[in-house]
C-alpha cells in the first residue's frame, strides 16, 4: 500500500486563487510542509488499517475540477437545529453561515472568524495541513474566564454534494479560559449523492480549573467520507468529558489527541460506533501524560454488521517524570454478523515509575443464553436483539456528559441498531 | 396439560434423554429427581425450547398441541415458564422493563391492551413484598449483581407475575438459604391453583418439605427409573440414588 498522493499542481492553483486576507500566511506555510511531508498512509503503523487514498482521489477529482464549493446545506440540517437545544453556529461546505454565527450573541463568548484574525494556524498534523492549506475560513470561539454557559454551543457541520465531487475543510478553534465551564455539540451530517470528502479540525485550549463537556456526532449519508483531528489541551486542575457518537459515513477517520500537561488535568472520553455494511470507522485517541498527577479514562464501544469494518486504536504515553498518573482504556465490540471486522488495539507507552494503568478489550457475539433468557420470558428474537445491543450502547449514553442529549441520542441508536439488524437478518 | 411420550433427544451427537415419557396434568404438583446428569435439567430446557439440543424422537403435546413446532417465546406465550437454575445476568437492561416487557408479550398474545403503568408497578410491589424482595431491585439491571438468593426471588417474581400454566422449576433450591427457601416456596404455593401445573427439578428433598408434590418421578440415565407420591422422595433420600440405578438395571 502506498501512501496517498494529493495532486500538488492541481492544489496550488486552487490555493492560489483563494483570497489574499490574513488566512493566506497560513494557507503557504501549510502548503510548503504538506508538499514536504506528503500525506498519511502505506505501511504507518497509524494508518495500517485505514487507507485514505479513496477520499484523496475524491479531493483530487475535485481539485482538478476547478474546486467549487456549493453551499445550501443549511436548510437541510435545520431539523437538528430545531431538535437539539443549543447555541448554533453553522458551518456549510466549509464555508461560514454568516446568519448564525452574527445571530449568536452568548455572554461571556466571542465568535470570530479565523480570516479576521493576525494568528497564524497551529500545525495540525498532515492531514491539518491540507485543511490549512484549502481553509476558506473557519471559526474561533473563545469562553471568557470565569463564565460558566447554562446552554451549549452547537456547531453544526453540514455538507452537501449533489452533482460533482466535493471537498470542505473544516476547522475551529475553541478557546474555554481558566474556571469556565462550557458544553459544546460539533454535529456532522452530509447530503447528497455525488462524493464526498470533509477534513476537519478542532483544537480545543482548556485554561486552569476549566470544565469542557463535548459531545461530537457524526451522522454523515453512507457514501461520503471524513477525516476529522481533534487536539485538546487539558490546563491544570481542569477537566475534558468527551463522548464521540459515529453512525454513519463510509470511511470515517477520527484522531483524537489529548495533552495532560498539568498537575490535576483529567480526561475522561468515551464513543460508540455502530457500523453497517460497507462502512469504515476508525478512531484513533493518543493521550499524553506529561506530568502528575494526572488522570484519563477511555471506554470506546462498538456494534458491528454486514462487512463493517471498525478500527480503534488506544495510545496512552505516560512521559518522563509524570509519576501519579492513572490511565485506563477500554474497548468493546459486538459483532452481529460473521463479516464483521475489528482491529482493536490499547498501547500504553510507561516511561515513570509511580503510576495506574489498565487496559481491556473484548470482541464478541451477542450472548446465547441471555437471547435465549429472554425468549423464554415472551420476547421476540428480534425483541431480544434489540433489548440486547441497546443495553450495551447505552453504556456510552450514560457516559456522555450533556445530558440533554440523552434522549435525542438514544433515539437515534435505537434507529441505527434496528438499521443494522435488518442487514443482519437480510 | 403437558405429555411428553418416549422423548429423545440429544446435544453434540451425545444423547441424554433416551425414551422418556411423563404426563402432567393442571392442578398437579410434579417433583422429578435425580443424580446430577441423569437429563432433569435436559428436560426443562427442552420444554422451554432450547435450540441447543436436538429432538430425535418422540412427542411432546402442551394443552393438546405439538409443542416442540414452537419457539421459546411462543411457548411463553402459550403459559409455560421455566425458572433458570443459573438466572443470567443481564447488565444495562432494567429489571422493571424485562418485566413489563414479559407481562406485555403475554398480554399482546392473549389480546389485551399493554399494562397500566400504575397497575404494573402495583402488581410487581405486592408481588416483591410476598417473595421479601428489596422494591430497588426492579431498577438493577437484570439479575445484575444480585446475591444467589435474590436471583431465584427474581424468577419466582417473573412466574409471578406472567401467571403460567405450567411453571417447570429447575433446581430452583440450589444456594438457597432457609429463609430465602421459604419465602421462594410461599411464592410458588401461593400459585398452586386447578388450573395450574407445576414441575419441580430437584436434587434434593429438601426443597418438597415445603412444597409438597402430587407425583415424585426419579430420573436416571434419560429415562423415569421410577414414579411414586411424596413417600418416594423420603425413601431416596434415605437409601439414595444408587438404589434407584440398580432397581432399574436390575
Amino acid at each position: 500500500m502506498k501512501s496517498p498522493i494529493i495532486s500538488i499542481d492541481a492544489l496550488n492553483k486552487v490555493v492560489a486563487a483563494l483570497p489574499e486576507d490574513n488566512l493566506a500566511a497560513s494557507r503557504r506555510a501549510a502548503l510548503d510542509q504538506l508538499r514536504q511531508d506528503g500525506l498519511p498512509g502505506g505501511r504507518e503503523e497509524d494508518w495500517k488499517y485505514t487507507d485514505i487514498s479513496g477520499a484523496v482521489a475524491i479531493a483530487n477529482r475535485w481539485l482538478e475540477a476547478g474546486a467549487e464549493m456549493p453551499r445550501g446545506g443549511v436548510s437541510a440540517a435545520d431539523d437538528i437545529v430545531r431538535t437539539i437545544e443549543a447555541d448554533w453556529v453553522v458551518i456549510d461546505n466549509g464555508q461560514i453561515d454568516a446568519q448564525s454565527v452574527d445571530a449568536t450573541a452568548i455572554a461571556g463568548v466571542d465568535i470570530e472568524r479565523l480570516s479576521g484574525s493576525a494568528e497564524q494556524l497551529t500545525p495540525s498534523g498532515r492531514l491539518g495541513d491540507l485543511n490549512a492549506a484549502l481553509l476558506r475560513d473557519g471559526l474561533r470561539i473563545s469562553v471568557a474566564a470565569a463564565t460558566e454557559l447554562a446552554r451549549p454551543i452547537g456547531i453544526l457541520i453540514v455538507d452537501h454534494a449533489d452533482s460533482a465531487a466535493t471537498v470542505s475543510q473544516i476547522r475551529v478553534d475553541i478557546d474555554v479560559a481558566a474556571n469556565s465551564s462550557a458544553s459544546f455539540i460539533e454535529y456532522h451530517t452530509s447530503r447528497g449523492d455525488a462524493e464526498l470528502y470533509a477534513n476537519s479540525v478542532v483544537n480545543v485550549t482548556l485554561g486552569d480549573g476549566s470544565r469542557a463537556d463535548y459531545v461530537r456526532i457524526q451522522d454523515r449519508d453512507r457514501v461520503h467520507e471524513q477525516t476529522g483531528y481533534q487536539s485538546v489541551t487539558v490546563g491544570r486542575d481542569a477537566v475534558l468529558r468527551h463522548c464521540a457518537f459515529d453512525f454513519g459515513g463510509r470511511l470515517i477517520r477520527n484522531d483524537l489527541v489529548i495533552d495532560l500537561a498539568n498537575p490535576g488535568s483529567n480526561a475522561e472520553f468515551a464513543g460508540l460506533y455502530l457500523i453497517g455494511d460497507g462502512q469504515h470507522i476508525d478512531n484513533h485517541t493518543r493521550t499524553d501524560h506529561r506530568t502528575g498527577p494526572t488522570e484519563s479514562h477511555q471506554e470506546y464501544r462498538g456494534i458491528l454488521t454486514g462487512k463493517a469494518r471498525g478500527v480503534w486504536n488506544g495510545k496512552a504515553i505516560v512521559h518522563k517524570g509524570a509519576d501519579g498518573t492513572d490511565a485506563e482504556q477500554a474497548n468493546h465490540n459486538l459483532l452481529l454478523s460473521k463479516n464483521a471486522e475489528i482491529d482493536a488495539k490499547p498501547e500504553l507507552e510507561i516511561y515513570a515509575d509511580d503510576v495506574k494503568c489498565s487496559h481491556g478489550t473484548t470482541v464478541g457475539q451477542l450472548d446465547e443464553t441471555a437471547l435465549f433468557y429472554l425468549r423464554t420470558r415472551g420476547l421476540s428474537r428480534h425483541q431480544a436483539k434489540q433489548v440486547l445491543t441497546r443495553a450495551f450502547a447505552q453504556a456510552i449514553v450514560g457516559k456522555s456528559p450533556i445530558s440533554s442529549l440523552h434522549e435525542f441520542l438514544a433515539d437515534r441508536i435505537a434507529g441505527r441498531l434496528d438499521q443494522l439488524m435488518q442487514e443482519t437478518d437480510a | 396439560m403437558l405429555e411428553i411420550k418416549n422423548l429423545k433427544t440429544s446435544i453434540g451427537g451425545t444423547e441424554i434423554l433416551r425414551g422418556l415419557s411423563l404426563r402432567v396434568d393442571a392442578g398437579e404438583v410434579h417433583a422429578i429427581m435425580g443424580p446430577n446428569g441423569s437429563g432433569k435439567s435436559t428436560l426443562a430446557q427442552v420444554i422451554a425450547g432450547h435450540s441447543d439440543y436436538e429432538v430425535t424422537s418422540g412427542t411432546v403435546e402442551f394443552k393438546g398441541n405439538d409443542l416442540l413446532e414452537l419457539e421459546p417465546e411462543e411457548r411463553a406465550h402459550e403459559g409455560i415458564f421455566l425458572g433458570f437454575q443459573y438466572p443470567v445476568e443481564i447488565p444495562g437492561v432494567n429489571n422493571a422493563y424485562l418485566l413489563k416487557a414479559a407481562v406485555n408479550a403475554r398480554r399482546k398474545h392473549q389480546g389485551l391492551d399493554e399494562i397500566d403503568a400504575f397497575e404494573f408497578l402495583k402488581l410487581a410491589k405486592e408481588k416483591m413484598a410476598l417473595l421479601h424482595m428489596d422494591p430497588k431491585l426492579l431498577n438493577r439491571g437484570v439479575n445484575e449483581g444480585f446475591s444467589g438468593g435474590e436471583k431465584k426471588r427474581n424468577e419466582i417474581l417473573q412466574m409471578a407475575m406472567l401467571e403460567p400454566s405450567l411453571a417447570i422449576l429447575d433446581e430452583t433450591d440450589s444456594g438457597l438459604d432457609i429463609d430465602a427457601l421459604r419465602a421462594v416456596a410461599e411464592g410458588v404455593n401461593a400459585l398452586r391453583t386447578p388450573d395450574r401445573a407445576i414441575v419441580l427439578v430437584t436434587h434434593y428433598q429438601r426443597l418438597l418439605d415445603y412444597i409438597e408434590p402430587d407425583h415424585v418421578h426419579v430420573l436416571s440415565e434419560g429415562r423415569i427409573a421410577r414414579s411414586g407420591d411424596k413417600s418416594l422422595a423420603l425413601e431416596l433420600e434415605e437409601r439414595g440414588y444408587d438404589w434407584v440405578r440398580e432397581a432399574a438395571n436390575g
